[in-house]
């Protein structure tokens, strides 16, 4: 296991590249940096200038006067080499290096690039990139990228192969009010893969969920074997690329085992829950990562008929059980003399459209007291009776009287749910405005608990 | 681009004896008078392929003639065979088997290794796409899984008269062809198409391997 602590938890960090122009890189990364001054020390580096933002700006490396954690490199490749060399020398703890135009621009740049990873692995320092955007750990207040935006705290690891995918996820989090552990945006991987971040955030103790982006991994056999030890629920998903020209001699298994369909089997081996969209990645990373997973075994209430139809439907597809309601859990229903004369009476638990939020207590306290219901989902409709924040408040109520039961709901509407859906959020109750996404959340905790 | 070899008859029934992997009950001729004689040693039905290094799909050319019920019937399939042009290792002469085709296969992925694969057999593999992938190696649990995961698995449990299927005996012989594919590091390749399964009895019909 390597010693992560000196690149995600840094004590110093130098900028090679610092700079205050505007709409650089490296002005984006010293004003990231800066949002945790007084948690360390940063050292921006620049020959060309004085200072940066207030903090004295050093010729190079060598001149900084203390043990260095973390070096970000924000340069023109052509001179990223030298810098790597400082690095080696003055026993840095981890580099990442910003920059682009190594392996990906063309074969200058890869030889450049295959330089760096010789000299850093003699050296044995972890090297983080090239063409990446950093990483970000909310909790420390460390922003080591060129984001525009800083993510909530939060329980979800996100590592991706894209740099350019993370900034809009992280504000779309921020709107939808879920946070992150850690994001890392690992690029062309010369040294650290995606299986050592995948290491790393497998025990790294904020995280609760890993979610990936990929195209491709580099290792593919230790890959594996680092998915497969980890017991955390990780969620992938795989962008595909197009298959290259057929070869002119191929058997059948040739030609239908493509690359999409082997890192298919790859996740199902190795327990990891793969995703078609970006949407779902985090509908899912959201659920694992604030909600318990579960057996298979799930209630669902609704206040509206066809919600509960089409919900059934899905689960039904998804292979979720809706176990039927025992004699004493309607007995409670029925007891409480509260419920509305036409109410199903079975799962789905319809309790009718003027359901206030008594009628869910009351149905969600029977749902939940049935020993094979394991998790739930709340369905709400808008009605002129609905009260979303009501129903809202009653769902954690629940969710604290049943803490072993993992609980997901579908307010359906806009505006109308806006309340409820901020008290579900708050306490992270993962709440999604289609029945669809509902149920595919409460599948991924059934799945999470296989592995 | 790599040499592909398409390994020989006797290659191909030694490459599967070593791993345990059932084969039908074959053999490789020359001339009409040897095929008499060996149909009457297996018996008829009986199935005529022909046997070439160069061709991989032997469907495609006219080279197979399945349901041969007599002698008079294997001596005309034999000389339509033999007109076929191009290279010869011979000619083929199998037991005609009936039961739920599947196929297997292997093939190496830069990044993972051997690739397992499982699905219904015939042609309909090409057509269904219903199949299932895993990484070798893999364990007897594994491999139900891969049998129960495609979407026609229904097929090996009895559907209207078809025979069962005894899915622990299809799991091991997708297990020895995964021992197979990681102990034989040059095969490139492996389809093995249709695969006929009858109750506990499973055997490799058409094997090719590519070296």
């Amino acid at each position: 296991m390597r010693n992560w602590e000196r690149i995600f938890n840094p004590k110093t960090v130098a900028l090679v590249g610092a700079t205050e122009r505007q709409g650089s890189v490296g002005r984006g990364i010293m004003e990231n940096l800066l949002l945790g001054r007084d948690l360390r020390k940063i050292y921006p580096v620049n020959p060309n200038r004085k200072e940066v933002f207030g903090l004295p700006c050093l010729p190079s490396l060598s001149s900084i006067p203390q043990k260095i954690d973390l070096v970000l490199i924000a340069i023109p490749a052509f001179s990223v080499k030298k810098v790597v060399e400082e690095c080696c020398q003055k026993k840095v703890g981890g580099i990442i290096i910003i920059s682009a135009g190594f392996k990906e621009k063309g074969s200058e740049g890869k030889k450049w690039e295959e330089e760096i990873a010789r000299l850093v692995k003699i050296a044995k320092i972890p090297l983080l990139g090239p063409n990446c955007l950093g990483i970000i750990r909310p909790k420390i207040r460390l922003n080591a990228s060129f984001s525009p935006l800083m993510p909530k705290k939060g329980e979800i690891a996100f590592i991706s192969q894209s740099g350019a995918l993370i900034d809009s996820v992280i504000d779309r989090s921020i709107s939808e009010n879920y946070g992150f552990s850690t994001i890392i945006s690992y690029g062309n991987e010369a040294d650290l893969t995606l299986s050592d971040f995948l290491e790393f955030a497998g025990q790294d103790k904020e995280t609760k969920v890993i979610a990936i982006y990929l195209e491709g991994v580099k290792d593919g056999r230790k890959f594996m074997k680092v998915a497969k030890k980890i017991k955390k629920p990780i969620v992938a998903l795989k962008a595909g690329k197009t298959e290259k020209g057929k070869k002119a001699v191929q058997t059948h298994t040739g030609s239908l085992a493509g690359n999409q369909r082997v890192y298919s089997a790859v996740f199902k081996q190795t327990g990891i829950i793969e995703v078609e969209t970006l949407e779902e990645l985090f509908d899912i990373g959201k659920a694992v990562a604030w909600q318990r997973s579960c057996k298979n075994g799930i209630g669902i209430i609704t206040n509206g008929g066809g919600a509960g139809v089409l919900l059934t439907d899905y689960c039904q597809e998804l292979g979720i059980k809706l176990p039927k309601l025992k004699k004493e859990t309607l007995k409670i229903l029925e007891k409480s003399g509260l419920m509305h004369h036409g109410y199903s009476k079975r799962n789905p638990l319809d309790i009718i459209g003027d359901a206030s939020f008594k009628q869910y207590q009351i149905g969600i306290e029977a749902l939940l007291s049935q020993k094979d219901i394991y998790g739930l989902i709340v369905i709400q409709t808008l009605q002129s009776m609905t009260n979303s924040r009501r129903n809202a408040e009653v769902v954690v109520w629940a969710k604290k009287k049943w803490k072993e039961k993992p609980i997901v709901c579908c307010f359906l509407g806009g505006e109308g749910i806006k309340e409820g859906a901020e008290v579900l959020a708050k306490h992270k109750i993962p709440n999604y405005p289609e029945l669809k996404r509902a149920a595919k959340a409460m599948w991924s905790l059934i799945e999470a608990n296989k592995k | 681009m790599k040499i592909v070899k398409l390994l020989n008859f006797w290659e191909t029934k030694k490459l599967l004896e070593k791993y345990r992997i059932p084969f039908c009950q074959s053999c490789l001729v020359q001339t009409k008078k040897e095929a008499l004689k060996e149909a009457d040693r297996i018996g008829y039905p009986l199935v005529l392929k022909i046997s070439s290094p160069k061709v991989l799909h032997r469907s495609e050319i006219g080279g197979v003639k399945v349901g041969i019920r007599n002698k008079e019937e294997l001596e005309k399939a034999f000389e339509e065979m033999e007109k076929i042009p191009g290279e010869k290792e011979g000619i083929i002469l199998q037991k005609m088997l009936s039961g739920i085709e599947v196929a297997m296969g292997v093939k190496r992925d830069p990044q993972f290794g051997p690739v397992l694969l499982f699905g219904l057999g015939g042609i309909f593999i090409e057509v269904l796409e219903d199949i299932s992938l895993r990484i070798c190696p893999v364990s007897q649990r594994e491999a139900r899984k891969m049998i129960l995961e495609i979407k026609g698995a229904k097929i090996f449990f009895g559907f209207r008269n078809l025979p069962k299927v005894e899915i622990k005996t299809l799991a091991q012989t997708l297990v020895s062809l995964s021992q197979l594919a990681v102990g034989e590091r040059e095969i490139r390749e492996i389809d093995l198409n249709p695969v006929i399964c009858r109750g506990e009895e499973i055997k490799v019909v058409d094997a090719k391997f590519l070296r």
